[in-house]
């Protein structure tokens, strides 16, 4: 009889332990990808999984992060390969960070909106974005003669998210809703995998250092910070030829111009370069004449994570003492903060099946 | 030679002009520069950044109630409009406060003219559609379109800057009496904005007065104009004019705390963002100069045996940003043709040997 209580007991403690909802995640990374992962997780779960922990490991935090330096403009490349899945975080992305506009907290976002100038020296087909931004139309050729050389464009009007502000406030709500942020290095994901059930990775650049990835490639940026405040259009110029980034764009940001048109795929260093330098304000100069009067204060380089597509999926690591699961999201490229909700969104999804699987399977372990 | 250099001298044309706001220095400068060799002054109480202009947010949309035919109006909105675009593709926009502008002007119902005379002179015109109308609370029809600014701060500088450069010289001096400058001037230009009324005694010439509020949000890259004129948002160079009033018949040029509280109120309700504005807004007060015909025309004034020549050129109400090129071209036209009547080898010098 005693045996037969005890053996009860025994099996109530295993099943209970199925039950427990608790999850455990660490997410590498504090850049934009990182920090929307984190808290669309929390926005998902915390009502349901109890306890839910969600701890952020990060050697860089802003304003050091690749966000914090790029302009923070909404916009996907123009010729997409049409990835269906990436055309539907794009678009979620966008309608998200619309209904903050009419709010509070956008002026903290570093969210406005802002109107300009696609312009190409062809004809091209429409982008896959264009009823996702606002008022997306052709350019009339009065428009053109703004643009000497070219001979065809888009104007629209589009969000511009300012990664120095945008991080700030993500980190703010992730800390009132009990996240963690601990600045450390992860040098592998066997690291964390004892203490957290799931790991989401938002490397970016360096995801590399945690497992090898030949499709990953960085593709530096160079750009040129000015005070010109008369500019209120965006100006993107495009040359097919030579590819996205590589032609003068003109991006007005809340305080400051950004001016670049830099796209070197494979070049790694991340110090300023004249040549660079001189390249981005003559092609601005160019567009824009009245720019020559801006005044310069500083540029910045960063390395555009690229990659064929976005890596976003789930990895299984059959590990001792347990299994744990990596959810790689990482490989924005220069559309980062376009994309970043959609994808954070995905990360939540892949999450949830996760928790699903981890449901009580009712099944008695063989301990008879 | 030097009797022919006196004689230059003496027949040196002099045009005084009256008032230093923008139709004042653009018009002295289109004369100056449409009669060279001519002496021209302009002679002012106020220079900016005093003057009616300053207050402006120095938006191109010439929005009037007005009896001048359309014709004229199209006339001077689009070679203003076309000078002004010269100056924004140049490396002068900075200098001159002028910038290219986009945004919205959103009615509550839909005008009695759906499309404005104006709309294709701007540099892009377009209807909203009614998916981007609900951004936009209590609207039912509007407008996106892109257009050019000048504000006057900068713009009026630079076009002294310009004056001095042609030769021009600027008086300060309140003129009283149109009389008091007869025999100084072969031709008097008229641009007194308000102050034209005690000098011609014109019944016609009434203030609406604006009180605007200026805010730093320099996020703001829009501007937003309801379609009434009385709300409306318009970010510059230096700042993002807000307003505004208009008061009929209103000469107070002390700004108003009810109207400011009204202004933001008002504006709030179209971008909320404006409550992130950092510190005070500056208050201004501008007193428009309306006239239900704009007067821009030649007079001889006749007193007493005397007579003397007066261009006018005053009554732009709150079109004058907007049509200040085309109408001091026009001025300058009248003034080189008052000085062809009353002096028949007015500029030139030829040899005659």
């Amino acid at each position: 009889m005693e045996a037969w209580l005890h053996l009860n007991a025994q099996t109530e403690e295993l099943v209970g332990q199925h039950c427990r909802t608790e999850m455990r995640v660490a997410v590498i990374g504090a850049g934009v990808i990182g920090l929307s992962s984190a808290q669309c997780i929390i926005n998902r779960f915390q009502p349901t999984v109890k306890p839910l922990t969600v701890i952020v490991y990060a050697d860089t935090f802003t304003p050091d992060t690749t966000s914090d330096g790029a302009a923070g403009f909404w916009q996907p490349y123009v010729l997409d390969e049409g990835k269906p899945e990436e055309v539907k975080w794009n678009k979620e992305t966008f309608d998200y960070l619309l209904s903050y506009m009419s709010s509070s907290d956008a002026n903290e976002m570093g969210l406005f909106l802002q109107s300009g100038y696609n312009i190409f020296k062809e004809p091209v087909p429409d982008p896959s974005w264009k009823d996702a931004v606002l008022g997306f139309r052709h350019l009339t050729t009065k428009e053109l003669k703004l643009f000497p050389g070219f001979s065809y464009g888009w104007f629209n009007t589009t969000l511009m998210l300012e990664g120095k502000s945008y991080l700030p406030w993500m980190m703010a709500k992730l800390k009132e809703c009990g996240v963690k942020f601990v600045e450390k290095k992860i040098s592998s994901f066997q690291e964390l995998g004892p203490d957290f059930d799931v790991i989401v990775n938002c490397t970016g650049i360096r995801a590399q250092e945690l497992q090898p990835d030949p499709e990953l490639k960085p593709a530096r940026g160079q750009i040129v910070k000015v005070y010109a405040p008369w500019m209120k259009h965006f100006i993107v110029s495009h040359d097919l030829k030579a590819g996205i980034y590589s032609m003068p764009y003109i991006l007005p940001g809340s305080k400051l111009v950004t001016m670049g048109g830099i796209f070197q795929l494979g070049n790694w260093s991340e110090e300023n370069n004249p040549k660079d330098h001189n390249k981005v304000w003559e092609g601005g100069c160019k567009l824009v004449p009245s720019l020559k009067n801006a005044k310069i204060v500083e540029d910045w380089t960063g390395l555009r994570p690229v990659r064929n597509r976005i890596r976003l999926e789930r990895q299984t690591f059959e590990s001792r003492p347990q299994t744990f699961e990596v959810i790689h999201n990482y490989g924005h490229g220069g559309y980062g903060l376009t994309i970043h909700w959609g994808c954070a969104m995905e990360v939540s999804n892949i999450l949830d099946k996760i928790v699903q699987e981890r449901k009580p399977s009712w099944k008695i372990p063989s301990r008879l | 030679r030097g009797l022919r250099c006196r004689k230059q001298r003496m027949d040196r044309v002099r045009v005084g002009v009256i008032g230093a706001g923008i139709v004042g220095l653009s018009t002295a400068l289109c004369v100056a520069e449409s009669l060279p060799g001519c002496s021209v002054t302009v002679i002012a109480e106020k220079f900016s950044p005093h003057t009616t202009s300053d207050v402006a947010a120095g938006i191109l949309s010439p929005h009037l109630i007005t009896v001048t035919p359309v014709e004229s109006l199209r006339r001077w909105f689009a070679e203003t409009f076309a000078h002004v675009y010269s100056i924004a593709r140049s490396t002068e926009a900075p200098d001159a406060g002028v910038q290219i502008l986009s945004g919205w002007e959103i009615f509550k119902e839909p005008p009695e003219e759906r499309i404005p005379f104006w709309s294709d002179i701007v540099l892009a015109f377009r209807v909203m559609s009614d998916s981007e109308l609900t951004r936009f609370p209590e609207t039912t029809f509007g407008w996106m379109y892109t257009t050019l600014l000048c504000e006057c701060l900068l713009y009026l500088p630079w076009l002294e800057k310009r004056l001095k450069q042609a030769g021009v010289q600027l008086e300060a001096g309140k003129v009283t009496d149109l009389w008091d400058l007869e025999g100084k001037y072969d031709v008097v230009v008229n641009c007194a904005g308000l102050g034209a009324g005690p000098l011609t005694g014109d019944p016609l010439l009434h203030p609406v007065r604006g009180q605007v509020l200026k805010v730093r949000a320099p996020w703001l890259k829009h501007f937003i104009r309801c379609g009434d004129g009385t709300t409306y948002i318009y970010p510059g160079v230096t700042g993002v004019t807000l307003g505004g009033t208009r008061q009929a018949g209103d000469r107070r040029l002390g700004p108003d705390a009810a109207d400011e509280r009204s202004i933001l109120a008002r504006c709030l309700v179209y971008e909320p963002s404006l409550a992130g504005c950092r510190g005070l807004g500056e208050a201004g007060v501008g007193l428009r100069p309306t006239r239900r015909a704009l007067r821009l025309g030649g007079e001889r004034l006749e007193r007493g045996g005397r007579s003397m020549w007066v261009v006018h050129n005053y009554g732009h109400g709150g079109a004058g940003v907007s049509l200040h090129w085309g109408m001091a071209r026009e001025a300058a036209r009248l003034v080189k043709e008052t000085l062809a009547q009353i002096r028949p080898q007015p500029t030139h010098n030829k040899s005659k040997l």
